[in-house]
């Protein structure tokens, strides 16, 4: 299949967010399709390009998933030219996204209503850690911290432990939502020809997490931190399994899979024993539940227990690892997981399209990592027309740098 | 209130998007919830019983707080799918619809008029969008999840918790992430691929775009595939950061994560420039992350023996980041979240007014309506035609 374009094709974004969400959101963007232009520099290298001592990576990233799909071209944003260069950039764009904190862009010059001057129906996303308004705007945060302001850290933990931090998967739950947020100015745009100022606090996406908490807390009701378990369900949770750190995943809905659980484990006389005979019951005596539960799965060998209880209907899954999933031909098949390459990258698997779309397959990774300012001849030669003169003299006065 | 009743309704960026949602998981729900926060019309189709979220925990005397969370702005229509009435109703409204979102198990669809085939040939203008625990193709569409499973099988289950948590019970099971987080992020990419595929649709017309929980769980865990690439094999044990992290303080828990040398110099203050923080050898970042067992345990003593609240102030001022562990009564009465507007009052029923969030962006040109009330089921059975 070949049929028509990605769903974002023509859509040019003028990239400036660096660190993990913005570049996740724009990277999203750019596997449907659109043409995403990552404005960097070499004075202040994205977070890739260089070692991560915090996260134990001792070298630049050969590969990076955020930067995927993307072109590189470098500007010191330090230099009137290079904002002026910036402007004509954002002028030929659809969207400008940014994720740098509150305030930065403004002081640059590059502001919402500096760009709605140049570019009167601008779309600019804005994606911070508390949002572009309110006492706390100027806060710096990482994915960790967007969890402790937002909630979702303290409702996250064993009942009788600490709260739990966020780690990357924060972040880029922040830049799906951007990438939401992003797609309906969008339309708002074609409708009303308007510009727009998408403003995305990853603490507040934090907060959506806990939606149901919040309502409870408004009527007065403290809700607990319930760990593993769930409130309706019995058996539910995280089981031990014959081999060590193989854990299986297993969710009860109702009486029919609780048969059903019992049948394919062998165990006839829980069938029939009234703690366990209801939803109601079987939440009652959890505890006792579970120990069973502990004793029964241990003698099991967790990947066949898990497909048996798909078959019967049971919602079974086993904890995977990332050699699970690299090894797994079901995500493979989807395009979830893709092979990549590239003269100076061995073949790798990445995380492919977010979506399958009936009418096109040209979604997906098409281009890894750029090489800082890879793309300039197309993005200032070609689009912006600058000669390859000006160029030289605009780099040796490290406006491009 | 839907866009249309609302004064400001045709500003929101979503205005005129028709939304037709058939939903039994958080994902789809959560999808449907998105366009409605940002205008489009989401009509709700509901068995006559009422979708079962509508008795999903947690619930306040009998109401489902998830329900209310997910449902606020949309519309409900009752329609049995199984029957002739019901889908005469399903083709009304798919005719006036510009995207369905449906979660229906594969093998149950052709039995509800909801297969891939019949709507295609039916309504060539609308973006179909499935969403499903483990997709709707390839070798597993026909699995089933819940949540504590999709959590899993993207990975980001197994490398839970890190940090202190892992610390303090080294040998209990991983630990979810609280609620619904792997249906939410399935909800959002259906959302977003939605919108997507409704953008094109001048060009290439509608179409069926399959989008799967796991997938989405497995595109915010990417850094773990990726280190995976590498060779490293991520373990929640080794997960934590070298330093930095949960601490518990007088009155509450901090996070504290400084990644920049100057946070670093910053937390070197914050805690009074003591001799130990001092040496020569920790201005080197490489060798601070070898030493960071040492690191946290100065700072585990020092944050114990100050208040939770003068911690992050007093860290913020100095640029250090830092924030408390919030409970939810906290976020709700924040200072930040009431300034931005963050809540509203959402109505449950007459007896239960509640506060809501209204949604998680903000669009600076054209606020958000929030949303006042949880759909009654069936309430648009009771409305004239429009």
């Amino acid at each position: 299949m070949n049929g028509p374009k990605a769903p974002l094709a023509g859509v040019r974004i003028a990239d400036f967010t660096i660190h993990a969400a913005g570049p996740f959101c724009t990277q999203l963007l750019a596997q449907l399709g659109a043409e995403c232009i990552k404005i960097e520099s070499k004075a202040r290298l994205d977070a890739f390009r260089k070692p991560h001592a915090v996260y134990g990576r001792l070298a630049a990233a050969t590969f990076d998933q955020v930067s995927v799909n993307k072109l590189s071209v470098r500007l010191n944003l330090k230099q009137p030219e290079a904002i002026a260069l910036a402007k004509r950039l954002v002028a030929i764009s659809d969207v400008t996204s940014e994720s740098f904190r509150a305030g930065v862009m403004q002081r640059l010059g590059l502001g919402f209503d500096d760009l709605k001057a140049i570019k009167p129906d601008v779309i600019l996303v804005s994606l911070s850690s508390c949002g572009q308004s309110g006492p706390d705007s100027h806060f710096a945060g990482y994915a960790p911290l967007f969890g402790a302001w937002g909630g979702l850290g303290w409702m996250t933990g064993y009942t009788d432990g600490p709260p739990v931090e966020m780690r990357h998967v924060m972040d880029h739950s922040a830049g799906i939502h951007a990438a939401v947020a992003t797609m309906a100015a969008l339309h708002q745009r074609r409708r009303t020809g308007r510009a727009q100022h998408v403003d995305l606090a990853a603490r507040e996406v934090a907060s959506a997490m806990i939606g149901d908490a919040l309502i409870q807390a408004s009527l007065g009701v403290t809700p607990t931190r319930p760990g593993n378990r769930h409130l309706s369900m019995a058996p539910y949770g995280v089981y031990p399994t014959r081999q060590p750190d193989r854990w299986l995943t297993l969710a009860v809905r109702d009486d029919a899979q609780w048969q059903a659980l019992v049948r394919e484990l062998d165990q006839p006389a829980a069938s029939s024993d009234p703690r366990f005979a209801t939803a109601a019951a079987r939440l009652r005596h959890c505890d006792a539940l579970d120990t069973l539960l502990v004793q029964w799965l241990g003698a099991c060998e967790a990947d066949a227990t898990a497909e048996r209880l798909q078959r019967a209907g049971v919602c079974a899954h086993v904890s995977w690892s990332m050699l699970d999933i690299a090894n797994d031909p079901h995500l493979r098949i989807r395009g979830a997981t893709t092979e990549v390459s590239a003269h100076d990258i061995p073949q790798r698997l990445a995380v492919g399209a977010p979506a399958r779309f009936s009418k096109t397959d040209q979604v997906g990774i098409k281009r890894l990592t750029p090489a800082l300012g890879q793309d300039e001849d197309y993005v200032f030669g070609k689009l912006l027309g600058l000669s390859t003169a000006q160029r030289a003299d605009l780099e040796r006065r490290e406006v491009i740098a | 209130m839907s866009a249309e009743e609302s004064p400001r309704g045709a500003e929101l960026p979503l205005a005129g998007c028709r939304v037709v949602e058939h939903s039994r998981s958080v994902a789809a729900a959560y999808a449907g919830r998105l366009l409605a926060a940002m205008g489009a019309s989401v009509v709700m189709l509901e068995p006559p019983a009422g979708s079962p979220l509508r008795k999903a925990p947690p619930l306040l005397e009998g109401h489902s707080a998830l329900f209310a969370s997910l449902a606020a702005g949309k519309r409900s229509l009752v329609c049995d799918l199984c029957g002739a009435a019901g889908r005469r109703v399903l083709e009304r409204e798919l005719g006036e619809a510009d995207i369905l979102i449906d979660d229906t198990a594969p093998r149950e669809r052709a039995a509800r008029g909801l297969d891939r085939e019949t709507i295609g040939k039916r309504f060539p203008a609308l973006v179909h969008v499935s969403v499903r625990p483990f997709g709707a193709s390839g070798p597993k569409a026909d699995w089933d999840g819940e949540e504590v499973n999709l959590l899993h099988a993207g990975g980001e289950g197994f490398l839970l918790p890190n940090g202190l948590c892992y610390e303090l019970f080294p040998d209990r099971p991983p630990l979810k992430i609280y609620g619904h987080f792997s249906e939410y992020q399935g909800g959002s990419m259906a959302a977003f691929a939605a919108l997507s595929a409704w953008w094109a649709t001048p060009a290439t017309g509608g179409q069926y775009v399959d989008v799967s929980v796991q997938d989405a769980v497995l595109a915010v865990g990417a850094f773990a595939l990726q280190r995976f690439g590498d060779g490293s094999l991520e373990h929640r044990s080794t997960r934590h950061f070298r330093y930095g992290g949960v601490f518990e303080a007088r009155g509450g828990y901090v996070e504290l994560l400084t990644l920049e040398d100057r946070q670093w110099n910053a937390l070197v203050d914050l805690l009074g420039r003591p001799a130990w923080a001092l040496e020569a050898a920790l201005e080197d970042p490489l060798e601070r992350s070898r030493r960071g067992d040492d690191i946290n345990r100065h700072i585990r003593a020092w944050m114990l023996a100050h208040d939770v609240d003068d911690i992050v102030q007093w860290a913020q001022q100095l640029g250090v980041p830092a924030a408390k562990y919030r409970t939810p009564a906290e976020v709700l009465q924040g200072d930040h979240e009431r300034a931005r507007g963050l809540f509203a009052p959402l109505v449950l029923d007459e007896r239960l007014k509640a506060e809501a969030l209204v949604a998680p962006f903000q669009f600076r040109c054209s606020p958000l309506t929030p949303a006042a009330r949880v759909p009654a089921l069936g309430e648009m059975t009771h409305e004239p035609p429009s």
